[in-house]
């Protein structure tokens, strides 16, 4: 189990500390910073767990700061650590905005008061925000005026402990509403000739729920492992046998959803928190053309100038847009004065990441856009030093559409008690993931 | 209207006086005895501030203790959070909370009951732990469940704390008989108080039996509680053996839901429940819950890299046992740009152990990938690209596509300036696999060694230079001028390391016929007589008699000199049966990140008696050790602190410093004196295989005899 959690800046300092066990001993950390920069100068791999004399120090970064905890033991179970530091980092964000270093320093309060309630004695215990935001409030003047009247002194939600352990009792809303955002990220892994090497769609569900009471939700998808309803499938089989079932794989849920329900019948039902949360994820690992293509020529004449010709197309359909285009194109460290020639976006050099920066408000599907570039190299160069190789990456937000054609087919909403009238909504949306990349010759 | 105005005016101009933020402490301890409630609040929130920042606030703790009876729930976790750090400062003044703390146990609001047991079970003073039975009895039978789940940690609290006192209080009982409780929170809790335990001291509670008797209960649980707890619970069941394969499936059958939670901690928690009971349903490789388990595996690749990192760990470990699982899975694990180089090097390594050898396409898209990985930035990523590529050469071991990967290889060698290193070694094992009749790749490996003209500056490893020396040695026919390359190693012979000096001997005494004299005469008595290392010396001398005696056994050294090697089958290094089965037991712990069993970690023995005492010598413990390694050469520091990912090289060395820290611990005689041997041991057998190839040279001497 943890021994505790410590909150460092970017140099492995303390900021903010919370001690629950006495095994490690409380000067261990003042080998951290010393811990990483040892293991930086000796290579640069720096792995998330160290360790020194006989103290398992494991890490999480987060903008400017480490998120430690330490313990003595090897049989601490390291993944459900990771788990809970990130999981700790998502709580704080929602009481802090952004965790960092400053808004530790001005929140401590808060923080010890989470770290109580979150971690006993190295334990995790409860990490549902929405909870957690019951008893926990910032606003502390609130507690000493309800002190006085005795009866509703804060206490945990009962609802805490029990099988529903994210939802508190008794919510209105004046009107029910579920708003469903079905999001597809791409990661891509394009060769410089434009053969795709590796493709995956990252697909996940969000839900913002403004239900009243304890909701029942049952939400039907056009996947062929998911019965959409026993009707359905039998009754309407002439009509939906049209749609295309897609099968995703390794679908993966929110704690709200029954997991055996779905193991056994294959059926999402859930008892939603409230407000936001993601449902479920899924990935799915079939072959995707490339939706947005690029291709680009770089000519590099060594001690002169450096010559790019881009072509960018998207491939998808007409009607459908791509919006927020970007294309990043890496150039050599020591390039100067660009001279550009582009009909479309706005190109930008930036020298910060040292690449051209392509940026297209409004791609219309089916449509080709170019550009052309010239960068100056400096006549005097370092002998061969060895550069990176580094990618082209293509950012973009496509409205409207999933690559994987995943469909909400219903989402029906039983609060057995109120018996409300409710609406859902749905949109969809598909973007870059974090690694749709083209590799430069 | 005019009441309404007043009560403006009162709100606006507060009168409690303000701390500043210096935080002086006669200012906090004037502020925390001031006649205003808000002051003094404030002046609390100020003194934790200073704690947080490290200041020592210790000797405003009887003013701190003065707040601690309030109605604000708040300034009472302030003033308990305070306490709890600085009652061991002030044991005398602790007693003063023993009320507070007793009477806040019997709050009506849970929140305040859970605040007082939690806090007075962490404080290390006896006086106060004297005081603790009534309210922890309490607490354990409260009807509010958020209240039990608390007092059932404190249990383990208290155990380490004062083991007699909680024996005595028989608290260990109502511990046990929580995992009844019908909240699962509860039983979650229990679960992971009783493994602290017996951790700390096997022979209090019977977990093992414990969990056998509450499978089902456990298994029910399951599906009602937090992630968390699911964590915990799975964590319980893996130690779980089934009693037949009907009762594994039907754990298999419970437990695969799990799959499929979003947290990854409880997917890997799942996967090792799972894998525990594979082998009594006796699946067969088509059988679903496969390709189940290989779907888990593949998304814990789309975690925090941190989480992934223990993934890939995790899945080099499952591999091992169940090759095949996700063998369709290869592009998952293809390096991506922003990756942590830590978990682009897992990849890798991942990538090469889990291609199907028997499938060339597959290999020829994996060969095709790891070139353009040889082609990247990191000199780490490209030795480890380097590395893997020859490790997937001999994985496929058939000799055109060997050809292809020297092909890459080669190029590599002469279009990049600082990989030689690498190159050759890779090189060198391809040629070790492929056996010396493949007369093509021996000259093209040749001609491109023998085109070097300082090899003794541009190789800078011990291990590379000890192939090369190898590849003198082996083929000498190829090269022009032996004599001279030899002689120039033998120069330096004393600044080399074991591998090279080694190496060297074997290649010398090989090619004795061929050399003068002198130049074997002059080896031998720099192996005899300039080195530290007993194994190259007593290499050296059994090697000289031998060839004293050649006169009479002529066979003798030429049995030596023309000995075939054995064919490396493989260089990717594999665990024995033994730890496997151990590590797969323990996957999701940290030991299964390390490959080292928790099994042989010294245990830190817990100093029952004197607690304050104890807890000093441990601290100095601690500094000691520090010092002593700090001390020590700062490259083998760290190759003690991590060597497994560090080659066995500096085996002898870490040995060496091991013994030396657990000198020490024997003169603190705190820790038991448990093994620094089977520790050390556990290195060598992970890195046997590894030191088998590496020193392949001494193997062959070996096998001679």
């Amino acid at each position: 189990m943890a021994s505790c959690i410590y909150f460092c800046d970017n140099k492995g300092k303390v900021i903010l500390s919370r001690r629950y066990r006495d095994d490690v001993p409380p000067s261990a950390i003042e080998k951290f910073p010393s811990l990483l920069l040892e293991a930086e100068q000796e290579s640069s791999i720096v792995p998330p767990c160290l360790t020194h004399n006989g103290v398992q120090y494991l890490f999480i970064q987060h903008n400017d700061i480490y998120v430690l905890t330490m313990s003595r033991s090897l049989s601490i179970n390291v993944a459900q650590v990771f788990s809970f530091l990130y999981k700790l980092v998502e709580v704080l964000a929602e009481y802090v905005k952004t965790v960092e270093e400053e808004s530790i320093r001005d929140n401590f309060v808060i923080i010890y008061e989470l770290l109580d309630e979150m971690l006993d004695y190295g334990i995790p215990q409860i990490t549902e925000t929405k909870m957690l935001k019951q008893y926990i409030t910032q606003k502390s003047y609130k507690l000493i005026k309800s002190a006085k009247k005795s009866k509703n002194v804060i206490r945990p939600p009962s609802q805490l402990t029990k099988s529903v352990s994210w939802r508190p009792e008794g919510i209105t809303y004046k009107k029910n509403e579920a708003f469903l955002d079905v999001t597809e990220s791409i990661n891509m892994l394009i060769t410089a000739s434009g053969q795709v090497l590796r493709s995956e769609i990252l697909g996940k569900v969000n839900v913002r729920s403004r239900l009243s009471g304890m909701p029942d939700l049952k939400l039907g998808l056009n996947d062929k492992g998911i019965f959409t309803s026993v009707e359905s499938a039998s009754s309407s089989e002439a009509t939906e046998g049209k749609k295309s079932n897609i099968e995703l794989e390794d679908l993966k849920f929110h704690q709200c959803v029954r997991l055996s329900k779905f193991e056994n019948e294959k059926i999402i039902t859930f008892i939603p928190p409230d407000g936001d949360f993601e449902l479920m994820n899924y990935r799915l690992s079939t072959p995707i053309k490339p939706l947005i293509w690029c291709d680009a020529k770089i000519q590099v004449h060594s001690q002169s100038r450096i010559e790019i010709h881009c072509r960018a197309k998207a491939q998808i359909k007409k009607k459908s847009t791509a919006n927020n285009v970007e294309i990043l194109i890496p150039v050599p460290e020591d390039a100067d004065s660009p001279k550009f020639r582009y009909s479309h976006g706005s190109l930008k050099y930036v020298p910060e990441k040292s690449a051209i920066l392509w940026k297209i408000k409004t791609f219309n599907g089916g449509k080709e856009y170019s550009f052309a570039a010239q960068l100056g190299l400096p006549s005097m160069t370092d002998a061969e030093v060895p550069r990176a190789k580094r990618p082209i990456q293509v950012k973009f937000q496509i409205p409207y559409f999933t690559t994987s054609g995943i469909q909400v087919r219903y989402l029906k909403i039983n609060e057995p008690k109120l018996q409300y009238q409710s609406y859902p909504w749905v949109r969809y949306i598909t973007q870059s993931g974090d690694d749709y990349t083209i590799r430069t010759a | 209207m005019e009441k309404m105005l007043k009560k403006f005016i009162q709100n606006a101009t507060r009168v409690a006086p303000k701390i500043s933020k210096k935080g002086e402490l006669f200012e906090l301890r004037n502020g925390l005895v001031s006649q205003y409630p808000q002051t003094r609040k404030d002046a609390i929130k100020k003194t934790i501030q200073q704690m947080t920042l490290g200041k020592d606030v210790s000797s405003l703790f009887p003013d701190i203790l003065k707040n601690i009876a309030t109605s604000d729930v708040e300034q009472k976790k302030l003033v308990y959070l305070y306490v709890m750090n600085y009652a061991e400062t002030h044991p005398e003044l602790c007693i003063l909370a023993v009320n507070t703390f007793v009477s806040d146990a019997q709050d009506t609001n849970p929140l305040i009951r859970c605040m007082a047991i939690r806090t007075m079970s962490m404080i290390r003073v006896d006086k106060i732990l004297e005081y603790v039975e009534i309210p922890l009895r309490k607490t354990l039978q409260d009807d509010n469940p958020y209240v039990r789940k608390t007092a059932v940690i404190c249990v383990a609290k208290l155990f380490a704390l004062n083991k007699e006192l909680c024996q005595e209080l028989g608290v260990l009982e109502d511990l046990i008989s929580a995992l009844e409780d019908s909240n699962p929170m509860v039983v979650a809790n229990a679960i992971a108080a009783l493994s602290d335990i017996y951790e700390a001291d096997e022979s209090v509670v019977p977990l093992p039996k414990l969990i056998q008797s509450h499978v089902s209960q456990f298994l029910l649980a399951l599906n009602e509680c937090t992630e968390w707890a699911r964590i915990i619970i799975l964590g319980a069941l893996a130690e779980y053996t089934a009693k037949d394969s009907l009762e594994a499936q039907e754990i298999i059958d419970r437990v695969t839901p799990h799959l499929q939670h979003v947290n990854a901690a409880v997917v890997l928690a799942s996967i090792k429940v799972v894998i525990k009971n594979l082998p009594q349903v006796q699946a067969n490789t088509e059988s679903p819950i496969f390709s189940k388990l290989s779907s888990a595996l593949v998304s814990l690749m789309s975690t925090p890299p941190e989480m992934q990192y223990v993934a890939l760990r995790n899945i080099r470990i499952v591999l091992e046992k169940y090759p095949h699982i996700l063998s369709r899975e290869l592009r998952i694990f293809y390096v991506k740009f922003n990756d942590p180089l830590y978990v682009k090097l897992e990849k890798i390594d991942t990538l090469v152990r889990l291609v199907d050898p028997s499938n060339l396409k597959q290999c020829t898209l994996l060969l095709a990938e790891l070139k353009e990985y040889a082609m990247e930035f990191e000199p780490e990523f490209v030795s480890r690209a380097i590395l893997a590529l020859s490790q997937l050469g001999v994985k496929y071991s058939e000799p055109k596509f060997i050809t292809k990967v020297l092909e890459i290889i080669i190029e590599l060698c002469n279009t990049r300036d600082s990989f030689q290193d690498d190159c050759l070694v890779a090189m060198c094992n391809l040629l070790r696999h492929a056996g010396p009749d493949q007369e093509g790749m021996v000259t093209q490996v040749c001609s491109l060694a023998e085109a070097w003209s300082s090899v003794e500056n541009l190789l800078q490893t011990d291990y590379a230079k000890c192939n090369y020396i190898w590849l003198l040695g082996q083929f000498p026919q190829k090269f022009n001028n032996v004599e001279r390359k030899l002689q120039a190693s033998i120069d330096s012979f004393t600044q080399e390391e074991s591998l090279t000096q080694m190496s060297l001997l074997i290649s010398v005494v090989k090619l004795h016929s061929i050399l003068p004299g002198s130049m074997l005469q002059n080896l031998l008595e720099l192996a005899t007589t300039s080195t530290d290392e007993v194994d190259v010396r007593d290499m050296a001398i059994m090697y000289w008699r031998c060839l004293s005696v050649e006169s009479s056994h002529d066979g003798l050294i030429n049995e030596l000199c023309n000995s075939s090697l054995p064919e490396i089958a493989t260089t990717l290094d594999t665990f024995s049966p033994e730890l496997l089965e151990t590590l797969l037991r323990e996957l999701s712990l940290l030991s299964s990140v390390y490959f080292k069993p928790v099994s042989t970690m010294t245990k830190p023995k817990s100093s029952s008696g004197n607690h304050l005492k104890g807890k000093q010598l441990d601290e100095l413990q601690f500094m000691a050790q520090d010092e002593i390694l700090k001390n020590m050469n700062e490259d083998n520091l760290l190759d003690f602190d991590n060597d497994w990912p560090a080659a066995s090289n500096s085996n002898y060395k870490s040995e060496a410093q091991g013994s030396t820290v657990d000198y020490l611990n024997d003169i603190f005689g705190l820790s038991s004196p448990a093994p620094p041997v089977e520790n050390s041991m556990a290195d060598l057998s992970l890195n046997k295989k590894d030191e088998k190839q590496k020193s392949s040279n001494t193997q062959d001497l070996l096998d001679l005899f």
